[in-house]
């Protein structure tokens, strides 16, 4: 027995020591599989460990041999499990450097080491490519040429159920006291339910209302200087209205605590009249989940006509996007296969899916299958892009509408590193402020003790960089 | 002196054996580990060696603006969990203790044992639907009884305290077990005769199981001195919003904003080193404490 027990211990050691090592499956692969280039892939949601993603590669690799002509090989790289951001950056820091990278930030410290290839040469020469990116893209590529992103702006659009906006007169608000009027009236019809909710701060509804307070950029112009918004008397004049909604219960009073699912569910049982939702697809999902459990679906709603009119979008640099490491072997192979998923036939297999399972083809005639919710684009979505069957339904399709009428470029720009502790610091003093100013345990006056404070802990720094910056 | 000890490895073989797995865990995972805290005094590279920076990061780190607020919060939340929830587990096996019946301590015991192994975010979801304001389950007794709802989750007066109370419910039957084992394993003659004494219950526990457990309940409070700057990430990660940020902002939620999430590896090493060192710095001041006061160490 003694002897059973003692190799049983044996074998747990030597298992630890083995598991101690760790999974080898993101471990680089060789750079070439004989004569043909590889190209390793890392994405978020876009693992070698589902069937789906495989057999997507697959149908890519093969347009991808088409449209270069040469023999290829696509790898994924599997990212630990977590959040993706930070696990990616681990694994990068780990040595592990795939040729295609997907970021959602924390590239900057990357391309500062010169890990990054300058992708604006090969965005230059690509008719494609000029073809695909919109005006604040290449403003974005020209800024910092080290990602990609073929996407529309990921704005927040208004989304009211549509029986009780045409309960309440069904006219489209143009400007805020038509917002307002609207608010008021959907309060008056529904009274236990709030007009809208946000999902632990106004980020959300700022897309609809900012611009028409005043609020066009992030560094606004006021007095001959630049100024942060968020310490600009156009911020204070919103968020008094923000507090006047509130105080009337037409804003939720558990916003702050409000996640993204549970701002859904308040929407799908009539706890809302309104929500944010992201352009595009989330819209069209917000929609059919709507009619799911209320059989009535949504309205999309254009921002606030006021001192402006518009979704501020970044020009500083893309917040998420693909990038080519300079250790890559093939950069631009690399490029190609980012060229040849912006292109019809990259775009059909990106937003349609694989044959078969999410659309199928009969006699030439294209449908979705039940299984097409599954899907999302696992490189990019040109806007531009017009399939055989329109990928969004009426609520998203009206979503990008607007968002190709009211984009605004906005001219920011990233916070240096030796700088973010403090800008860490000045966001969390927003926070707080601005929570206690909209739900009433301040008055509007304290806002102006708020931008003291701000510029004290080193918003001057800041606002002094920014005037460098944007001169 | 050193074939001794090999004679006495040789002869507990298969006691060490058991012990060894233990020993590579805490090697891999916690001591070669400690090596990579020196990137705290790096610039980190991605490709190449990484570079001196001496303390820059920690001058970053102690310049920041919020650091002092995250570290006095650290501290604040820390003390309010150490000195209020310790005492707790002990009084709930002195409770347990005098339970007689054998099925209904176990049931009692099973039951407040669970919150144990639910995870923070489970908890999280829990504890902000039931003090939502109005519609939670406690405003709504509150309202009943004429009382004005109180948004528990969003008041910097009260969050702190939903922590404690939380982690009072997560954690104080799993807490309650080593004192229940300790209290278990006094001899019931003691009891015995002090009945036949004629004393009370609460002279029993008082003059019998208290004295008798005093040696545990020392160490597991120095043990978890050691703790005391591990305010609880995933409790106060799950349960922070932008209404009390600046209330509940400790170190570990710091290092992981700053740190990990915007990739400053070094600065996030930075904070997570200075809190170490003031770990370590009050484990070995209370152990020594300790053993000028009560006689009792950790070692």
């Amino acid at each position: 027995m003694k002897r059973f027990l003692t190799t049983l211990l044996l074998l747990a050691v030597v298992a630890s020591i083995g598991f101690a090592g760790g999974s080898q499956d993101s471990k680089p692969a060789a750079a070439a599989t004989g004569d043909v280039p590889t190209i390793r892939i890392v994405g978020k949601d876009f693992s070698p460990a589902e069937d789906v993603n495989i057999q997507f590669l697959a149908k890519v690799q093969a347009g991808l041999e088409e449209y270069t002509g040469q023999k290829v090989k696509l790898e994924l790289v599997k990212v630990p499990d977590g959040a993706y951001k930070e696990k990616l950056n681990l694994m990068l820091m780990g040595g592990d450097i795939p040729d295609l990278i997907y970021f959602q930030g924390g590239d900057e410290a990357i391309a500062k080491q010169g890990l990054l290839v300058d992708l604006k040469p090969y965005v230059d020469k690509s008719a494609v490519m000029q073809k695909a990116l919109m005006d604040f893209n290449k403003k974005r590529i020209a800024n910092y040429p080290y990602l990609l992103w073929l996407a529309p702006p990921r704005a927040r659009v208004a989304l009211v159920r549509e029986d009780w906006f045409k309960e309440a007169g069904g006219k489209t608000p143009v400007t805020v006291d038509d917002y307002y009027n609207l608010f008021k009236t959907l309060k008056k019809n529904h009274p236990d339910a709030f007009v809208m909710t946000d999902t632990g701060n106004t980020n959300r509804m700022d897309f609809t209302f900012e611009q028409a307070f005043g609020e066009t950029a992030t560094w606004i112009k006021q007095g001959g200087s630049y100024v942060y918004k968020k310490v600009s008397n156009a911020e204070k004049e919103k968020l008094a209205f923000y507090q006047k909604l509130y105080k009337e219960g037409l804003f939720d009073k558990d916003y702050v605590t409000t996640k993204w699912d549970t701002m859904e569910d308040k929407l799908y049982t009539n706890k809302v009249a309104m929500v944010f939702g992201t352009s595009g697809v989330v819209c069209d999902i917000y929609d059919t989940k709507l009619k799911k459990n209320q059989g009535v679906g949504l309205v999309a709603l254009p921002p606030a006509k006021g001192v402006g009119q518009g979704y501020a979008v970044s020009t500083a640099k893309e917040t998420r996007g693909w990038a080519i490491s300079t250790q890559s072997k093939n950069p631009d192979l690399v490029f190609k296969l980012l060229d040849f998923m912006a292109t019809d036939k990259g775009q059909l297999l990106d937003r349609y899916g694989i044959e078969g399972i999410h659309y199928t083809v009969t006699d030439g005639k294209y449908a979705f299958t039940d299984k097409k919710s599954d899907w999302w684009p696992r490189f990019n979505e040109v806007m531009s892009y017009k399939g055989p069957l329109p990928v969004l339904g009426p609520v998203g399709a009206k979503s990008w509408e607007f968002l190709d009428k009211y984009v605004v470029g906005d001219p920011d720009f990233p916070i240096p590193a030796d700088l973010a502790p403090t800008w860490d610091a000045l966001t969390n003093l927003y926070k707080e402020y601005s929570f206690k100013i909209i739900t009433g345990e301040y008055s509007i006056d304290k806002f102006d003790e708020f931008v003291k404070k701000w510029y004290d802990m080193g918003g001057d720094k800041i606002t002094d960089y920014a005037q460098g910056k944007l001169k | 002196m050193a074939s001794s000890v090999r004679k006495r490895i040789v002869k507990d073989r298969q006691m060490y054996l058991m012990l060894l797995p233990v020993i590579l865990f805490f090697i891999i995972w916690h001591y070669i580990p400690m090596w990579g805290a020196r990137i705290a005094f790096q610039d980190v590279r991605y490709v190449g060696a990484n570079q001196w920076a001496g303390v820059k990061h920690f001058k970053m780190l102690f310049s920041s603006p919020v650091f002092f607020n995250v570290f006095k919060n650290t501290l604040i939340i820390s003390a309010m969990k150490m000195f209020i929830i310790f005492p707790l587990p002990i009084i709930l096996a002195f409770m347990l203790n005098e339970v007689s019946s054998t099925g209904y301590r176990k049931g009692i015991q099973s039951v407040i044992y669970l919150p144990h192994f639910l995870s923070w975010v489970v908890i999280a979801g829990l504890f902000i639907s039931m003090l939502a304001s109005p519609d939670g389950a406690v405003n709504k007794v509150r309202i009943f009884f004429h009382l004005k709802p109180i948004s528990y989750m969003t008041s910097t007066h009260h969050i702190r305290w939903v922590f404690v109370f939380s982690e009072i419910w997560r954690s104080i039957g799993w807490d309650s077990i080593l004192y229940i084992a300790a209290i278990n394993s006094i001899s019931p003659t003691l009891y015995e005769a002090a009945t036949i004494d004629g004393a009370t219950p609460l002279q029993q526990a008082f003059n019998i199981t208290l004295p008798a457990i005093v040696p545990t309940i020392i160490t597991v409070f120095i043990l978890n001195l050691g703790f005391f700057m591990n305010a609880g990430f995933d409790q106060v990660f799950n349960m922070m919003n932008d209404a009390v940020i600046n209330t509940v902002d400790i170190i570990d939620t710091y290092v992981y904003r700053v740190g990990l999430m915007q990739g400053n590896y070094s600065l996030g090493t930075a904070a997570g080193l200075f809190k170490g060192v003031i770990g370590l710095f009050l484990i070995l001041s209370t152990d020594k404490l300790s053993r000028k006061v009560t006689g009792e160490g950790v070692w």
